[in-house]
């Protein structure tokens, strides 16, 4: 895993950033396919093949909201922050997350630097009792080739960067 | 927490007789138990079969963990309950997390198999890929663009308007559309990489931006519903096996009040003087060899019925002819020698057609040739144009 400073310290341009209270956005399931829907689409337009760019980002974004849909916490907000260094796009979710979930999530993040990612993954995929949230993060590093990173800065929130080679994956 | 909504739409289908499950569209479930009538059809599906059971995903367009691991344990549960089955599993190329994904299917059985659906629903597009034949369809669409920028306008077609040109080709026809309509939004998809990265060189020589390619599956398309004024499809249901399937699609792209505008060949119209006799034999052959490979080229005059049935109503057609009179008769005679070369080449050897009858086949072509380059001669190619509109 990246030390923080090195994550923050890549240049990268925001493109958008998006705020939801996270009472409202965990009022709907469909709010993740929506939201990844619309970002995913409002960030793909000046790339080679929008269309396909749009239904990958996709993708890995729902996974993502679905993941912090979970997090069984209403309080706060949800924010979504969508940056591109180059042909890295990197994805920046932050929600409102319990202390034990965070210590959860901190050590899965480890393990895909630690373990056999894709032995893991097909433990993950294969076994009933995985946990969900640890599928999820395997299968961003297995099938999109994704840099996974955590940022906890305490008060009750985490954020995950999460950084995608797109392009490369489309041709 | 909750979930309130209905996940979003997809559909499910079990097939006895081709021992085919389907799934289709974007299956995004927050439990397992929403798609679990889905998976039980899988399951008792897998119990009726013998042999191969073909698990066909090429037209999910979204799978969450969620439904991939609930499929992946049916699946992987089922090849070892039943480990004289075979499980081929089948997902689209044009979706690009689809492949990577469902290839960890065989990582953990060796019955299941994964194959990538890509350019075998194309049956007449293998035949003209090849780089050689990009000129001749450059040349094609300049012919028939002479007559096809005064036939657009009569089929609704403006400037501002957002345009739709499926099955693009290498992007030519669209290049002109752009430059003479002036579109708020123009995409061109094809399921060919080769002819997109063509497009995309030319685009960028010309410094053309915003003309958005795009590599796709034209019978489920990426491309959201209800989104374009006029939707273009050129020369192309004629060589789908299932053109129904396709004009739905059209259909769905195109706004409500908005028309779908496609071109079409009748190949055994194709006509020439002097030699007439030889040329009409020959065409004739073509369209027998076109249905041979399960393409119809007599579909031009079917293009009101087509549009008809698909739902579509103020439903206008004409036809026109590109000659040896529209410009340069030598273009002309080179798109024939092309056609020569493809059909009375690797077609007809791939059908099994005999040297004898290859000789005569040819001769067609030439005989078109002569006519064609003959000061006094004419030769022809008709095609139909029709255009329906998408009802309010």
């Amino acid at each position: 895993m990246k030390s923080q400073k090195a994550a923050i310290s890549v240049a990268f341009d925001q493109l958008l950033s998006l705020r939801m209270d996270m009472a409202n956005f965990t009022a709907d399931w469909l709010h993740c396919d929506q939201l990844s829907n619309y970002v995913a689409r409002m960030v793909s337009h000046d790339r080679p093949d929008p269309l396909r760019h749009s239904n990958l980002l996709s993708s890995v974004l729902n996974e993502l909201l679905e993941m912090s849909f979970r997090s069984e916490t209403d309080d706060g907000e949800l924010v979504c922050a969508f940056c591109r260094c180059r042909e890295i796009e990197r994805v920046e979710l932050t929600f409102p997350c319990p202390p034990r979930q965070r210590q959860f999530y901190k050590d899965v993040v480890l393990g895909l630097k630690t373990r056999q990612v894709l032995a893991s993954y097909l433990g993950a995929i294969a076994n009933d009792s995985a946990p969900g949230d640890e599928a999820i993060l395997l299968g961003l590093v297995v099938n999109y080739d994704a840099e996974v990173q955590l940022r906890d800065f305490g008060a009750g929130t985490l954020t995950f960067i999460v950084d995608l080679p797109l392009g490369k994956l489309l041709n | 927490m909750t979930a309130q909504s209905p996940s979003p739409v997809f559909t499910v289908r079990f097939d006895i007789s081709d021992q085919e499950f389907s799934l289709a569209g974007v299956l995004r479930p927050h439990s397992p138990a929403e798609i679990a009538d889905d998976l039980l059809l899988l399951r008792n599906g897998i119990e009726a079969v013998n042999g191969v059971l073909y698990v066909n995903l090429k037209r999910v367009t979204h799978m969450n963990s969620t439904a991939f691991r609930a499929l992946t344990r049916v699946l992987v549960d089922a090849s070892h309950s039943r480990p004289e089955l075979k499980f081929v599993v089948v997902a689209s190329s044009v979706v690009a997390w689809a492949a990577r994904m469902f290839r960890h299917l065989t990582d953990l059985s060796p019955n299941i198999a994964i194959e990538i659906y890509d350019s075998a629903f194309y049956p007449g597009q293998a035949f003209v890929e090849n780089q050689s034949f990009i000129p001749i369809l450059r040349t094609q669409t300049r012919m028939t663009w002479r007559h096809e920028r005064e036939i657009l306008p009569r089929h609704g077609l403006r400037t501002g308007m957002a345009i739709a040109d499926i099955c693009c080709g290498i992007g030519d026809f669209a290049m002109l559309v752009r430059k003479e309509f002036d579109p708020a939004r123009i995409v061109a998809l094809d399921h060919s990489m080769a002819s997109l990265d063509y497009a995309r060189d030319v685009a960028e020589k010309f410094g053309v931006r915003d003309i958005e390619y795009t590599y796709g599956d034209a019978s489920q398309m990426l491309l959201e519903s209800d989104q374009f004024d006029f939707v273009i499809c050129r020369h192309s249901l004629q060589i789908f096996d299932r053109p129904e399937m396709l004009l739905r699609e059209l259909y769905r792209i195109c706004k409500p009040g908005g028309r779908v505008y496609i071109t079409n060949e009748k190949n055994s119209h194709c006509l020439g003087e002097p030699r007439s006799d030889s040329i009409q034999w020959t065409y004739h052959e073509v369209a027998k060899l076109f249905s041979h490979f399960d393409m119809d080229v007599e579909m031009g005059p079917k293009g009101l019925r087509l549009l008809q049935d698909a739902g579509f109503e103020a439903v206008k057609m004409e036809s026109f002819m590109v000659s040896n009179l529209d410009g340069d008769p030598q273009e002309f005679a080179d798109i024939i020698a092309a056609w020569r070369d493809v059909y009375a080449g690797e077609m007809s050897v791939r059908r099994g057609d005999s040297q004898e009858f290859i000789e005569r086949f040819k001769q067609g072509f030439e005989d078109h040739i002569f006519a064609a380059l003959h000061p006094r001669g004419y030769a022809g190619w008709p095609i139909w144009a029709a255009s329906g509109r998408k009802p309010l």
